[in-house]
C-alpha cells in the first residue's frame, strides 16, 4: 500500500512537471529544457514572498504563483519570442543557456544551502495515515490533489474556452491561426506562462515538503523522460509517462538499490525510445485532441 | 472604374521571398466596396502572393512586400502581421490548409478572433444560417470533412472574423461543378446580403469571370490584362487561352510563345 501511494505521489510530481514541457511543445514546437531551472526560480520565488508575508502563508504562495506565471510570460517575450517560429534548434538551445544562466542567479542570490519555505511560514507538514495503513506528508497529498486539479483545469481551458482551442488551432497551424485574427505572441506567452506557473506550484510544493537547494532543477530534469514516453505533444500521454516513470522508478529503489533514483527514468525513456521512438501517443498525434 | 476610393488599393507592389526571390512585381489592383473583383492566372502566376501580401505574411514566410503600398479603407496595411489585418477586416480563405484539420467544425469557428466591434453570437447564427451543413457537422473533425463541406468551414471561419473584404484563393479547386456553383451564388448572396466586397483568385476564368464584376489577368507576377467581367470575357486572349474556345481550334501550349507576343498589344 505504501508503495502505491509513493508511486502515486511521485508520478503526480512528474506529470505535474512534463505538462509544463508538453504545453510550451505543443503550442509553439519549442522545447524548453529550462523548464526545472524555472520550476526552481519558482520555489524561491515562494521563499522571497514567504519573507515579506510570513504571516499569510495563502498570500505568499498566491504571490509567487502569479510571478512564476508573469516569468514565464517574460521568459517568451523577452528571449523566446524572436526565435520561436524559427529555426528550432536555436530556440531549445537559447532555453539550455538561459537554465544554466538561471542556475547559477539562483546559487548567487539565495546560496547553495537548503531553505525551508515551508517553516518560514509557520507550516510544519504534519503526516496523514491513510486507511490502508499507508503514511504520506500533507503536502503529499496536496501534491497528487493539485496534479488531479490542473490537468482537470488545462482539459477544461483547451477544450471548453474560446483561448483555450485558439491555442490547439496556434499549435497545428500557426498561419492559419494568424489569418483568423489570433495573436500568436499572445498565444505563446500565456503558453509559457501557464507552463511555468504548473511548474512553479510544483517547485513551490516539494519546496515545502522536502527543502529547496539546486538539485531541484534535477527532478525538473527527471520529469522530461515522462513527457517524451508519453510522446511530448500529449497530455494524456504526459500523464501516462509519468505513471510509467514513477512506477518504475519506486518499485526498483524499494526491490534494488535506492541509488537507481537518479537513473531509472532515463533507462526507462532510453528502453522506450528504442522500442518506440514517437512515444507512447506520438503516433496518434494527428487525432489525440488535448 | 468611378469608385471614388476604392476599399482596397494595392499599388505596385512587388514582393520578394527568402530577401531575393521576386514572385510579384508592380501589381495594382483595386477593389471597390460591395464588388467582387476576380484575379485570374496559370499556375504560379503569383496569385497566392499577391492576395498573402494583403494578408500579412508571417516570420516563417520569410516574404516581405519590397516596394509599393497597399491600402485599407484609407490605412497602409503592407507588411502588417495577418492578425492586425484580420482585425481591420480583411479574411483569408486560403488555398491549402484552409482548416484546422484535429479540431471540430465548432472548434474552428470558435478559433476565430472576433474584433471587439463585432457580436459572436450574431456572427455565429448567420454563419449557420448560410451553411446550415455546418450547424449538422458541428462536432466532426474538419480532418473528416468533404472538399466542399472544407470549403464551406473555410468561409464560415473567415466570416466569423467579422470581415469587409474577403479574400478567397481558389475557390473551385478540387470541387465538382456543381459545388463551385453553389459556392459562387452562396459568395454572391453573401456579398449582397452583408454588403461584403470579394477579391476571388480563380484559375478558372469561366467560373470567375462569370461572377465577378472586374477582372485583372496575372501573369509571371505581372498584370497583364485588366477590365469590366464582361468585357474581360469577350477578349480574344481570354477566351483563347483561359476559356479555350473561340479560334478555329484550341490552342496547345506550343501556341504560348504567340499568346505573349498578340498579349503585348493589351499589356
Ligand atoms: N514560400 C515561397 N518561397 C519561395 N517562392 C515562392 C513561395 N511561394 C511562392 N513562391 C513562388 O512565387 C511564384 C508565385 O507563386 P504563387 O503561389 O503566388 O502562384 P499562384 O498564381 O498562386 O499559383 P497556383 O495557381 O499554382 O496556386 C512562383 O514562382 C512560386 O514558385
Ligand atoms: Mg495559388
Amino acid at each position: 500500500m505504501q508503495l502505491v501511494v509513493n508511486i502515486a505521489v511521485l508520478a503526480s510530481i512528474y506529470a505535474l512537471i512534463s505538462c509544463g514541457y508538453v504545453l510550451i511543445y505543443r503550442v509553439s514546437r519549442v522545447l524548453s529544457l529550462a523548464h526545472g531551472e524555472l520550476m526552481m526560480l519558482g520555489a524561491y520565488g515562494l521563499v522571497t514572498t514567504a519573507s515579506l508575508f510570513a504571516a499569510q502563508p495563502g498570500v505568499a504562495v498566491a504571490a509567487a504563483g502569479l510571478l512564476a506565471a508573469a516569468t514565464g510570460a517574460l521568459v517568451y517575450w523577452v528571449l523566446m519570442r524572436r526565435m520561436t517560429g524559427e529555426a528550432v534548434l536555436a530556440a531549445v538551445l537559447a532555453t539550455i543557456a538561459l537554465g544554466i544562466l538561471l542556475r547559477g542567479a539562483m546559487v548567487l542570490i539565495w546560496s547553495a544551502q537548503v531553505q525551508h519555505p515551508a517553516r518560514m511560514l509557520g507550516f510544519d507538514n504534519p503526516v496523514v495515515a491513510l486507511p490502508g495503513g499507508a503514511r504520506l506528508s500533507t503536502i503529499s497529498l496536496l501534491l497528487v490533489g493539485m496534479n488531479a486539479l490542473v490537468y482537470l483545469a488545462l482539459w477544461w481551458f483547451l477544450t471548453r474556452t474560446r483561448y483555450g482551442i485558439a491555442m490547439r488551432a496556434a499549435g497545428q497551424n500557426p498561419r492559419l491561426a494568424a489569418q483568423r485574427g489570433i495573436n500568436l505572441h499572445a498565444v505563446y506567452a500565456l503558453a509559457w506562462g501557464i507552463a511555468v506557473f504548473t511548474g512553479g506550484l510544483t517547485g513551490i510544493l516539494i519546496a515545502c515538503d522536502a527543502g529547496l537547494d539546486a538539485t531541484m532543477a534535477t527532478i525538473g530534469l527527471k520529469a522530461f523522460p515522462a513527457a517524451l514516453v508519453g510522446g511530448l505533444d500529449s497530455l494524456v500521454g504526459a500523464l501516462c509517462g509519468a505513471v510509467i516513470v514513477a512506477t518504475a522508478e519506486v518499485l526498483l529503489i524499494h526491490y534494488v538499490d535506492p541509488l537507481l533514483s537518479d537513473v531509472v527514468p532515463f533507462l526507462v525513456l532510453t528502453a522506450m525510445l528504442i522500442v518506440r521512438p514517437w512515444g507512447l501517443f506520438g503516433s496518434r498525434e494527428e487525432l489525440d485532441r488535448v | 472604374m468611378n469608385v471614388a476610393v476604392p476599399l482596397l488599393q494595392v499599388d505596385a507592389i512587388e514582393v520578394a521571398y527568402h530577401r531575393v526571390m521576386t514572385a510579384v512585381q508592380g501589381v495594382s489592383l483595386q477593389v471597390g466596396a460591395g464588388q467582387l473583383v476576380a484575379l485570374m492566372g496559370t499556375n504560379g502566376a503569383g496569385k497566392t502572393t499577391v492576395l498573402r501580401a494583403i494578408s500579412g505574411f508571417l516570420g516563417l514566410d520569410d516574404a516581405r512586400v519590397t516596394a509599393g503600398s497597399i491600402r485599407f479603407m484609407g490605412e497602409s496595411i503592407e507588411n502588417l502581421a495577418p492578425h492586425r489585418v484580420t482585425a481591420l477586416g480583411i479574411a483569408l480563405v486560403p488555398e491549402r490548409d484552409k482548416v484546422f484539420d484535429n479540431l471540430t467544425v465548432a472548434e474552428n469557428l470558435e478559433a476565430a478572433a472576433t474584433p471587439r466591434r463585432a457580436d459572436r453570437a450574431a456572427l455565429l447564427e448567420m454563419v449557420h444560417a448560410q451553411f446550415p451543413r455546418l450547424a449538422q457537422l458541428a462536432k466532426r473533425e474538419a480532418g473528416y470533412l468533404s472538399g466542399g463541406e472544407r470549403q464551406m468551414l473555410a468561409i464560415g471561419s473567415a466570416l466569423m472574423c467579422a470581415p469587409k473584404l474577403l479574400l478567397v484563393d481558389e475557390l473551385s479547386q478540387g470541387l465538382a461543378p456543381l459545388i463551385v456553383q453553389e459556392l459562387i451564388h452562396k459568395l454572391l448572396a453573401l456579398r449582397d446580403q452583408l454588403g461584403l466586397t470579394i477579391l476571388l483568385v480563380e484559375q478558372n476564368a469561366r467560373v470567375a469571370l462569370d461572377a465577378a464584376d472586374h477582372g485583372y489577368v496575372i501573369e509571371n507576377g505581372r498584370i497583364v490584362l485588366d477590365g469590366d467581367a464582361a468585357k474581360l470575357g469577350e477578349h480574344q486572349d481570354i477566351r483563347e487561352f483561359y476559356l479555350g474556345q473561340g479560334g478555329a481550334e484550341r490552342k496547345n501550349y506550343r501556341d504560348v510563345k504567340q499568346y505573349k507576343r498578340s498579349r503585348r498589344w493589351y499589356g
